[in-house]
This record gives C-alpha cells, structure tokens and sequence, in this order.
C-alpha cells in the first residue's frame, strides 16, 4: 500500500514500520484470525484496519487519540502475521507504534495510576506476590468494585501457592548433555512456581545442567507491548549482564517472555548495544524447542490412558513460530491422546497485560476458548504460558471445573514421575 | 445534509452501530483495491435483516446513496464507498439460518463468510463449491453481487450456479424474494439478472445455497515446467483431451518464489512455470482418469510431476495456490493486478506475450491464474518510489489488456467491472447494451442509490481521495471521471 | 397474422411496426407459442451456427437453430449439451428451449440451460438490438442478461444469437431402473442418492415408486460403478445399455410417455413430490403416473394433465407450486401461485416499455 510516512521523522523505528504499512495488500487474509475482529465485526478493531489507522496517525491526517480506542484494544497476539500471505511484520508496527505514541500520550490519573500498578508490579515477583496476595483476600470484594479493578480479581486464584525461591543451580542427573540458564519469569513464579521446578527436574533428567542466574529480572516484554520502550530497554540491559555465556542456550518456559525476548532486536534498533542483544535473543528458547532439538528422553507408558488438548499460546505459535514440538513432546508419551482445539489459532484473551486492561472483550475470548476446549472432549489442556493458562482457568473453571489446566513441562514432569494417569 | 437526518438513522441503530467519527470510517475508505479511497458519510453496521431494511429506507426516504460492505475483498472498487454515502457493513449478519442436509441447502445470511458455508456442511458430506481464493474472508453477500468464481469453478460453475433464492431489499426500500429452494423455475431468471449484478440493484438479505456431496475422491497433480507457454499448452491439451478436471491452475515461477515463501508448500524452486491439476469425483472413476490425465501431462513435457498422496498434501498444495495473491506483496511494494479472459486455446500464447511485455517494460508480471477457464490474473510489479516504474507498470498493464480482447477474450472473469473498469466496458458492449443494461438499473433503482457510480461509465460521485492515477486511468483504459 | 422474418433487421423492423407480437420458431411447445389474437413472428428462418471451436468448447447459433443440428454438430466432437434440453425431435429450436427454460433428465449431473448460456443477443421492445454475456466461458462485465433469458417466455425480447458452453460427452453410459415398494422408499433411496458421492448424470424418480439412474464416464470405471451403485441400493433393476439405452432416453426425453396429452413442467423441491402425487391423484380427472416424470432429483416435474386448467391451477396453489403449460390451450401458461415482485416488473418494463410482449 503506498503511504507518506515521514520515515525520516520517526526515529529507528520508523524504516520499520513504513515498511509494515508498505506490504500490506489490504486483502483482509488477516481478519479470520483477528480476535477482536472475530468478537466486534468491525473494520477499526481488523488488523487492516489498524495498519490503516497507524498510517494516517504517522501521516499526519488523524489524530493519534482517535485512533487509540481501536489500537488500544490490539491483543498483540500476532494471530494476523501468521495469517498474513504477504508478510506483513504487523507485531513490529504495533510496538514500535505504541513505543512511539506512548511518549506524546495523554492518560487520565485513574489510568495513569492502573498502568502505573501494573508496569511496578507484574514484573517484580516479590511486589507482584503482595499484590496477588492481598487481591486474593479482596476477591469477595470484587462486586463492590469498579469493573477495572475487578477484572483482574477474577483471574487470581482464592489462594496463592507458597513461595518456592529457585536454587541457583540445579545439577544434570547422569552424565551431562548440556548447560543452559533459565529465565524464570516474572508473573508464573508467582502464580505457579511449580512451572520451573517442572521445568528444572525434567531439563536434568534429560542430562541437563541449568543455572538460574539470581540477579535476572523481567524480559521487558509487557513494558515494550505497552509502549514503554525505556523502561523495556532498562529490563533487557539488566538481563544481559546477569546471564552467563557459558551456556548452551538460554531456556524460557513462558511463552510471553520468549517472545519478548527475541523481540529485543527491534527494541534495540538504533542502540550501541544490539548485537550484544541480538546475541542474547538468538541463544534464548522455549524449553520444547531445546528439549525436541536434545533429544528427548522416552517417558514411561502411562498405567491409563490420558486425553490432552493443546492450546497454542499466541507468544509461542504466532510469534515464535513454535507449533510441532510441544505437540510432539507430548505425543511422545505412550498413551497420551493428544486432541486439536477447534479455533486453536484464535486468542484465549490472555495476551500479556490485555485481560486487565480489556477485561470485557478478554472474556469474551476466554469463554469462547474455554467453549472451544470443553468440546474437544479432553478433559486436561496443556500449553506453554503462564498467562494462557491463567486465562483459561479463569475460564474454565465457570464452565467446566474439573478441567485440569498444566504447562507441556508440567505434563511431561508429571510423566516422568509416573503419576500422570 | 442536516443532522436531523442522521439523527432519524441513529435513532434505528442502537449507539455504537452508526459510525461517524473519523477514526472509525477511515479503515472503510478502501476495499482490497487501495488505489481508491472515498470518505463515506458514516458506516452502519445492522445486526438483523429488519435492520437492513429500515436503513435503506432511510437511504430511499433521504435520498442518500449506499454501499453494501461484506469483507471488502473486492480487487475493483466494488465495495469503496460513495463520497457522502452511506456504507451499510454486514458482517455481524452472520449467521447460517438453516442447514438441510437432506435437501442440501442452505439458508444463510449474507455477511456469513464462505468458508464458514462449508464448514458447517462438512459434518453431513457436503460443502458449497464456489471457492474463490479470498473464501476464508469474503461474504457469501459480496460473492452473490460478484458472482465470484474459484478454482474448482470448472465443473460445477460460479456462484451464480450454486444460489437458489435471495431474498432481497430493493433500494426502494421494497422486499422481494427472488428464486426458491427448487433448481428449478417458471418464468424469467430474476435471481440470475439479481446475482453478479455488482451492488446496483440492492441488498441480498438471505441467501439460499445449493450444496454439493464432497467428492469422494481428489487426485492432485503438480507438474512444474520449464516455461510458461509449455503449461499454458498443457491447459488446452487437458482441455481437448475430453477430461473435465475440478480445478486447473498456473503458477509462475515469481508467484511460486511468494507463495513458497508465505506458506512453504513445496514447490519445485526452479521450475518456470507450475500446473495444479486436480480431478474429483468418484473413486472408480477419478483413478481411472487419473491414469487418462499423466499420459496428457507426460505429453505435455512436464519435467516433474508430483502427485498428492494425502489430503495434507493436497492441503499444502493449495495453500500455497490460495496465498499467492497477497504472497506477491513479498515480492514488491507496489502490484496492479488484472482479471482478463483469453480462450483457452490461446493461454500459451498469451503467457509467451506476456513474457516478452514483461521483458520489453522492464518490470516483471507474476502469473496465477484460473488457467483452466482462460482467466489470467497478471500481477505488475513495481516500486512506486522509483521515478518512471509506475508509468512503465501503467502501459504494460494496457498492453496486456489489449492483447486479452485481440485474442477474442474479455476484460474481466470474476472481479468485476466497480470502479476500476467502468470506462472499459464500452470496449465489451455497444452504446444500445450499456444503455439497455442502464435502463434496467433505473427502473430498479431509479435514483441510482444504490453502488452508485460503480460499473457504468461516467456520472459517479466526486472528490474521490487517492494516491496518484491509477495505471489503466492513465492509459484510459479506465476513468473515474 | 403470421410475419416470417428470417433475418434480424426485419425483425427489428417488425416489433417497431406491430402493437403486440409473440414469437415461433419450431412450435414445439404449443402452448407457448399459439396465437393469442398478437401477430405472430416465425423465426425459425433465423437458424444456423455462427461459431463453434471444438477445442474451446462453446459454440454461438441463431436462435431459430434446431437442437438436433446443434446436437449432431457437437456429437461428431465428442461433446454434448449438458442441460440435456427436450423436445429435440419434436424440432425444437436453440431460442425456444431458452425462452422456455427447458432442461431435461442429464441436467442433474452439471446444470440446467441457465447454467451453460454464456452469452445472447436479443430485440428488446422497442426494436433495439442488444447483447449481454459474451463468448468466453467466464465474463464477468455487466449484467447477466443471458440467464435472464432463461424462461423469459419472449416477454422481454426477441432472441436472436445465443453462445453456449459444452462439455465432453460421457465415453459410455449405462442405465439402471429400479422399483420400490411404495412411493415413500422410492424418494428415500432418491435423496440419499443425491447426497451421496456417486455421480449421476440423471436421477429420475418415475411415479409411482420407481427411480431411473443413469450412470456415465470411461468406459473401463462403468462395470465396477454399477456394481457399486446396485450395493448401495442393495436392491436388483433393470440394466439398459447400448442403443436401449440411448432409445429409452431420447423417448422420454421427447415426452412420448405423456401420450400426446396437454403437458405442463412444475418446478419444485423433492419434499413436495409426496403431497403433489397425492394431490393428483385425488385430483377429478386422474391421470396414470406413468404420465408424469420427475427428474434431477425430484426438482423438475413434466407431467401430462387432461383436466380443467382452472382444476390445476387450484391443485398447485394449494401445493405452494408453480406451473408452466407447455402444450394444450390455457388461459394463460403460467399456472400456481404467482411470484410476480417490481423486481421484474419494473425491469420487464425497462426491456419492454410499450408491453408489445405482453400476453
Ligand atoms: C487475495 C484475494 C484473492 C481473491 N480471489 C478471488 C477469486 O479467486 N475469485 C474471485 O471471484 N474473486 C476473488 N477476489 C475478489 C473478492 O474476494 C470477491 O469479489 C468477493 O466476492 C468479495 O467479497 P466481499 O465479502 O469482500 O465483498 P465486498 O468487497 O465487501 O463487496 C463486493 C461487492 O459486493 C456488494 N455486496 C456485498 N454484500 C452485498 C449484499 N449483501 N447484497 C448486495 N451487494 C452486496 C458490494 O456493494 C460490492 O459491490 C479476491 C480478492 C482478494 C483480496
Ligand atoms: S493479511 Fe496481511 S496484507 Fe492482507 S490485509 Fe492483513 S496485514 Fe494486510
Ligand atoms: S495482534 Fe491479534 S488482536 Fe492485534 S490486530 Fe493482530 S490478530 Fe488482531
């Protein structure tokens, strides 16, 4: 589509998001795979749309807060790039869009406040655990609320896990195939440290060694998809002094932050140190992709069979292309049936920080997942991100509460210690 | 126009589905043509058929010009708005209000999306056939008015083939049901007149779809050539063999490059030009011809030929067929793409001219086409930004238009006159057809309400916003006047 | 009064000059075409191919051509008229069938005339002479004038040219008939036929509980499909081949089954064919089903009828049908409920101002 953006005027970012604009063919190949598309049925709330209103922002003939409400309600959850036949990099405009929007814009003090919460929050496990605690105690308070504070109630579970603080290196069993580190993550050590530990005793059974550097922090990610490019930059630059190099890779089990993290290449466009980011991003990976690239340990048979439906997370599908290994990691259990969900390319709503800031549209997409889910006859569902999971829960557990909810490394653990079923 | 008279609308439609604001009528202002834009007075988004009805009375009592919008995938300005008119988007009537599997029909409303049609039949062994490449986004609403074929429309037709009935609200603001549910009538065909008629005529509120038993049996063939002109013959060669495929499609190697890269369906990389070939139809009767078609194809001097061994195979076949399309804005920022129709005896020569055009202009044509019907889908490329590269596209573009209508073809196959070739049509009919065809609008729609300015030549809206003249514009092949 | 006009220009000439006018060209279907008291135009001089290319596979006639020239034309290339049109012995002509609308029992397989007609060239009601569609098989600008051709009766022009599409004609076909028990069994096994994968090139229900299924393509795939075809019926018939075969269709095809009587083709949808059989049955004047023929399905109805037109008339009201008299002298040959709409009132008037086609 021809445009005229000043490229010139935009900073580092601006190549790339003139570039975005310039392939899309405006052909609409992205709307089925738009979530908030799928839920409002209008053209503002469509991918296409929304390239069309960043371009006439970064032109000059809109003004960027007419064009909020719609940009805003975006998901990121890429759905539309892996739609997309002509290669529209739509994730790169968004954020480097909202990066550069975010400087200029005007917020309400009730709004400045919420972000505010949650850019100090989310990404400090200590905080995030105060926060979570004392939402726990407020959930019976959640109908006195106003919606946008309630909405984020609703996902917190009544009660908290206990605190399990990860040791700073967990042996290989046997002789050792490798050494990785691992990003933690900021929200699932909260919500569910069982996640890493998962992750750790399975990454040593199959012979690897994994540090857990103590001074890693959040990857950015929820600051960057929130426009917050500084705040972003500070969190990558701390992570790539605190891991090591002497490591085969870095491993991350939340999709969100896997994704995060290979985005730092166009976070760090224009900055002196992106090849040392662009360093970090290519050793970084989701856990099943490293665990299918090792070679993965055969689990025993299961004493009963067991039925698994796998939700693709947006952050690792869509964004980081990454769709046959957790299926076949899990297929690689003997008498594990693993099903397809209907609509499994459609967001569940979760989409980082999206479920509190858009808590209406994110139910909407939660109980269609959940409807989705419930009706592949599975009765277990397994995927790759924290904040999925915690979604589909919450979604689940209004419709269908026995539904079991558990990360791929959590089932294959589960396995391993011959209590899966 | 006062604000009183938006004010009756609004009244209508509950808040949130009238759209004023110019953030929310900006992403309406283009279809899939973006070379054309026009800023609509507002959008209505309608969630019932009572809906539909009362809002083009409204546009019949004030006068005020409409659109009706389904995916806005059109290539031909079909659905761009009218400049102070009003665009009445029917995605959210989507429902499908009735599926007889036993009489194989469905009853569907029209912002229902295509592919949806089939995937609610798949459970009973049936699908609706029309398949135009844009199915899994565009309305079986914008499919009726453009009568749109796909590239299993050789046996079983387009989609005018496959409605039975429509229910339809005349821009007068009267309703009307045109056809049934029979395959049948007495008296004159009103829904074939109705289906393709581009918009003009009002707007399809339900629509009755004839479905078909899914074949039993596909037999995919992928035969790469060394040139193009030897798969254009192959075409023919199929075509006078006896043999009635499903589908025939051709690839060049440029659209293969894009396809290939957008969705990796393996294609031969170094092949100049790629024949998709698919029989359908009974077992025993599909393998037996299956053994007719690779003796044709073997004659053909296809230098590989793979065969789909599995319905994933033939998946990633198509795939990678259905995406080329929007997979050549890989290849270069800027296209113009063209619809023409040669007979399919002169496809070869056809590609071979386009070949040296290509060569001659400087800019390179991608090729993906409905080769088995003669429906050319040549893409130009060129980069706007590089001084002279949009002229050269422009001619080039003229060139092969004129060299589909010297072969005895037509100007377009499936998208459609719109916007794009109102002032070509003159080259297709004579003043008396235009004027008949013109007569027959008006007397249906005597204020000319409804798509105003689309398909005839002349007399459209003005101040139309867009980024430099369109290629054939300049050429005057086609005007906006 | 009759007016033979051979050639185009005179009948130009013609619909300008005279205040009401039908059309003839065969007289094949009788009822359409007998003088109302209008002046009649004999077109059938109008008669020729213009352009046939075997290897394009469509062919452009004048409408006075009859169908058994343009059949042996397309036979000598391997090919054929998909909508299977009847009346072929009895002369009928290309433009007649259209006027019509008339397909006959191979329609099920691919479509009936509205779906092959490609391209038309007609007189409207003020002498004018126009073309829509084109000769190409696909074409997509303007308006589709050719469909609407479809049935037109004549009322809204006189059609000069048509352009058609074919396709190869089956290498070989067999036949099987079989009979049922009671009418209900019949139209069962009809409808799962219809929704089943094996392809028929016709699917006749033939009252009162008989179906005739016509079965085509290679040669060598035939003998296996019809074994096929008897499993899923899991019931014996009757098989008819060769030049039986051939014969059988072209009677029925030809009506010879209605016996001479006034004929009459109902449009309809299989679930009605139950209430209609008893309907007519019941009816006064009750023919034997063996005059009634129900093809693609149970969605084209010919039937013979020796009754009151008014009694018809009634009787398909009743059943939410409509009707077309083709032989026999009606009031009017438009019988059963009527589905007349401005859509085609105002565009009737847009081709025919003066109502010179009106009958
Ligand atoms: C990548 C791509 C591939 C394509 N491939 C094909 C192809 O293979 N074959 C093909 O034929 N086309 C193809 N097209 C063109 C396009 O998809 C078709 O024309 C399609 O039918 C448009 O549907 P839509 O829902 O997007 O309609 P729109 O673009 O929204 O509207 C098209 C026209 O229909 C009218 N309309 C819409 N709804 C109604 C209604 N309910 N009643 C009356 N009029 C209505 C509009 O006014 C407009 O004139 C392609 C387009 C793209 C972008
Ligand atoms: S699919 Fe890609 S090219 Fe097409 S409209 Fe969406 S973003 Fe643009
Ligand atoms: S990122 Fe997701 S929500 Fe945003 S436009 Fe793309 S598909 Fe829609």
């Amino acid at each position: 589509m021809q445009h005229k953006i000043p490229v010139e005027k935009l900073g580092p970012q601006g190549e790339t998001m003139a570039r975005a604009v310039e392939q899309c063919v405006h052909c609409g190949f992205c709307l089925p795979a738009c979530p908030t598309y799928q839920v409002l049925q209008e053209e503002m709330d469509s991918p296409r749309g929304r390239i069309f209103l960043m371009k006439e922002v970064l032109e000059g003939s809109l003004k960027p807060v007419d064009a909020e409400p719609y940009l805003d309600r975006c998901l990121g959850c890429l759905g539309c790039v892996s739609a997309c036949p002509s290669g529209v990099a739509y994730g790169e405009l968004i954020s480097s869009y909202r990066m550069h929007q975010e400087a200029t814009r005007r917020r309400s003090p009730l709004e400045k406040a919420f972000r505010f919460g949650i850019q100090e929050t989310l990404p400090y496990p200590a905080r995030f655990r105060a926060a979570a605690l004392f939402g726990s105690l407020a959930k019976p308070l959640g109908s006195l609320l106003p919606k946008k504070l309630s909405a984020p109630l609703e996902l917190l579970p009544s009660a908290l896990p206990a605190a399990r603080p990860l040791p700073e290196l967990y042996p290989a069993e046997g002789s050792r195939r490798a050494r990785v580190a691992l990003l933690a993550g900021c929200a699932q050590q909260v919500l569910r440290p069982e996640i890493n530990w998962a992750t750790l005793r399975v990454l040593a059974k199959n012979g690897v060694e994994v540090v857990i550097p103590k001074s890693q922090g959040c990857c950015g990610a929820l600051s960057m998809h929130t426009g917050e490019r500084a705040r972003a930059l500070a969190f990558a630059r701390k992570n790539l002094e605190a891991f090591p190099s002497d490591i085969d890779a870095i491993i991350t089990n939340a999709a969100g932050c896997g994704s995060g993290i290979h985005e730092y290449l166009l976070l760090f466009k224009g900055e002196a140190d992106f090849d040392k980011a662009a360093g970090f991003a290519k050793q970084s990976k989701d856990v099943s992709v490293f665990l299918s690239e090792l070679g993965l340990l055969a689990p025993k048979a299961l004493h009963s069979p067991v039925q698994v439906a796998y939700h693709d997370a947006c952050h690792l599908a869509h964004a980081q292309g990454v769709r046959s290994e957790p299926r076949s990691i899990l297929s690689s259990i003997p008498g594990l049936d693993l099903v397809e969900i209907s609509e499994g390319d459609l967001c569940c709503g979760s989409a980082g920080s999206y479920n509190l800031e858009q808590p209406e549209i994110a139910n909407t997409l939660g109980r269609r997942k959940a409807a989705n889910i419930v009706a592949s006859g599975a009765r277990l569902v397994a995927t790759g991100n924290i904040g999925c999971i915690t979604q589909i829960e919450a979604a689940l557990k209004k419709q269908s509460p026995e539904f079991r909810v558990l990360h791929t490394l959590e089932v294959l653990d589960l396995a391993y210690r011959e209590i899966l079923g | 126009m006062s604000k009183e008279v938006l004010q009756e609308l609004s009244k209508l439609l509950p808040a949130g589905r009238l759209l004023t604001a110019a953030a929310a009528l900006s992403p309406y202002q283009s279809d899939a043509l973006t070379a054309f834009k026009a800023k609509p007075l507002a959008v209505a988004l309608p969630e019932s058929a009572g809906e539909v009805i009362e809002t083009v009375r409204w546009c019949a009592k004030h006068q005020i010009p409409f659109v009706a919008r389904g995916s806005g995938t059109s290539l031909s300005g079909g659905s761009l708005p009218i400049d102070g008119g009003l665009v009445i988007g029917l995605n959210r009537l989507n429902r499908i209000l009735k599926l007889d599997p036993k009489e194989r029909v469905a009853v569907v409303e029209p912002g229902v999306v295509n592919l949806d049609v089939s995937k609610a039949a798949a459970p009973f062994g049936l699908y609706y056939a029309p398949d135009p490449s844009s199915q899994p986004v565009s309305t079986i609403g914008g499919n009726l008015a453009f009568n749109s074929g796909g590239a299993h429309c050789l046996k079983y037709g387009m989609t005018s083939n496959h409605v039975l009935g429509a229910k339809v609200v005349l821009p007068t603001g009267e309703v009307v049901e045109l056809g049934g549910e029979s395959l049948e009538n007495t008296g004159p065909d009103w829904l074939g007149l109705f289906v393709g008629s581009e918009g003009l005529m009002g707007v399809a509120l339900e629509i009755k779809l004839r479905l078909l038993p899914k074949p039993e049996k596909y037999h995919t063939v992928l035969a790469a050539y060394d040139s193009l002109e030897k798969a254009g013959s192959a075409v023919a060669m199929v075509v006078a063999s006896g043999l009635l495929p499903g589908a025939m499609e051709i690839m060049d190697s440029l659209a293969i490059e894009a396809a290939e890269a957008a969705v990796q369906a393996g294609y031969p990389q170094d092949a100049k030009a790629l024949l998709i070939v698919e029989l359908e139809g009974e077992t025993l009767e599909v393998e037996a011809e299956a053994r007719h078609l690779s003796e044709v194809i073997e004659a053909s001097r296809a230098y590989k030929v793979q065969i789909a061994r599995n319905e994933a195979e033939r998946a990633k076949i198509w795939k990678g067929r259905k995406a080329a399309f929007s997979a050549v804005g890989r290849l270069s920022p800027d296209y113009i793409v063209q619809d023409g129709v040669v007979p399919r005896s002169k496809l070869g020569q056809a590609l071979s001219e386009i070949e040296k055009l290509s060569l001659r202009y400087g800019l390179r044509v991608a090729n993906v086409f409905h080769a088995g019907d003669g429906n050319l889908h040549p893409l130009i490329l060129y980069d706007g930004r590089v001084p002279g590269e949009l002229e050269r596209g422009e001619e080039l573009a003229g060139e092969i238009l004129k060299l589909c209508v010297a072969l005895g073809g037509s100007i377009t196959g499936e998208h459609g006159v719109g916007m794009e070739k109102k002032r070509y049509l003159p080259a297709m009919f004579a003043e008396a057809d235009i004027e008949l065809m013109r007569k027959i609008r008006q007397s249906v729609d005597p204020h000319e309400l409804s798509n105003r300015g689309k398909m005839f030549p002349g007399g459209e809206a003005e101040a139309l916003v867009r980024q430099g003249l369109h290629p054939l514009e300049k050429r005057g092949v086609i005007s906006r006047e | 009064m009759v007016i033979k006009t051979p050639t185009i220009p005179e009948i130009q000439e013609a619909v300008k000059a005279q205040p009401r006018l039908l059309c003839r060209a065969g007289g094949s279907k009788q009822a359409l075409s007998g003088a109302d008291g209008s002046v009649t135009l004999d077109v059938s001089g109008l008669s020729g191919v213009l352009e046939y290319q075997a290897g394009e596979f469509v062919f452009t006639a004048l409408a006075g051509t009859p169908l058994l020239e343009i059949e042996k034309m397309l036979s000598e290339k391997g090919q054929y008229l998909p909508f299977d049109p009847p009346l072929a012995d009895a002369g009928a002509t290309l433009g007649g069938t259209v006027a019509a609308g008339l397909s006959g029992p191979m329609r099920w397989r691919y479509g009936g005339v509205r779906d092959f007609i490609l391209g038309v060239k007609f007189v409207d009601g003020e002498g004018s002479l126009v073309r829509g569609g084109g000769r190409v098989v696909k074409n997509a600008a303007g308006f589709d004038l050719p469909k609407l051709m479809v049935g037109s009766l004549g009322r809204l022009g006189v059609l000069v040219e048509l352009s058609f599409k074919v396709f190869p004609a089956p290498q070989a076909t067999r036949t099987l008939r079989v009979a049922f028990g009671r009418l209900e069994e019949a139209l069962e096994a009809c409808l799962r036929l219809a929704a089943s994968a094996i392809e028929l090139y016709a699917l006749d229900f033939e009252p009162p509980a008989g179906l005739a299924l016509r079965l085509g393509g290679l040669e060598k795939a035939l003998e296996e499909r019809s074994r096929r075809l008897w499993s899923f019926l899991g019931k014996d018939g009757e098989l008819l081949e060769g030049e039986r075969e051939a014969r059988y269709w072209r009677g029925i095809n030809n009506f010879g089954w209605a016996g001479g009587k006034p004929l009459v083709k109902v449009a309809l949808t299989p679930k009605k064919i139950a209430g209609l059989e008893a309907a007519l049955l019941h009816s006064s004047n009750p023919l034997p089903s063996s005059t009634r023929r129900y093809h693609a399905a149970g969605h084209l109805l010919y039937m013979a009828w020796d009754g009151s037109w008014t009694e018809l008339d009634t009787l398909l009201k009743t059943q939410g049908l409509a009707g077309l008299v083709l032989a026999g002298n009606p009031l009017s040959p438009a019988l059963g409920i009527n589905s007349a709409h401005p859509f085609g009132e105002r565009a009737t008037r847009a081709l025919d101002p003066q109502g010179k086609f009106a009958r």
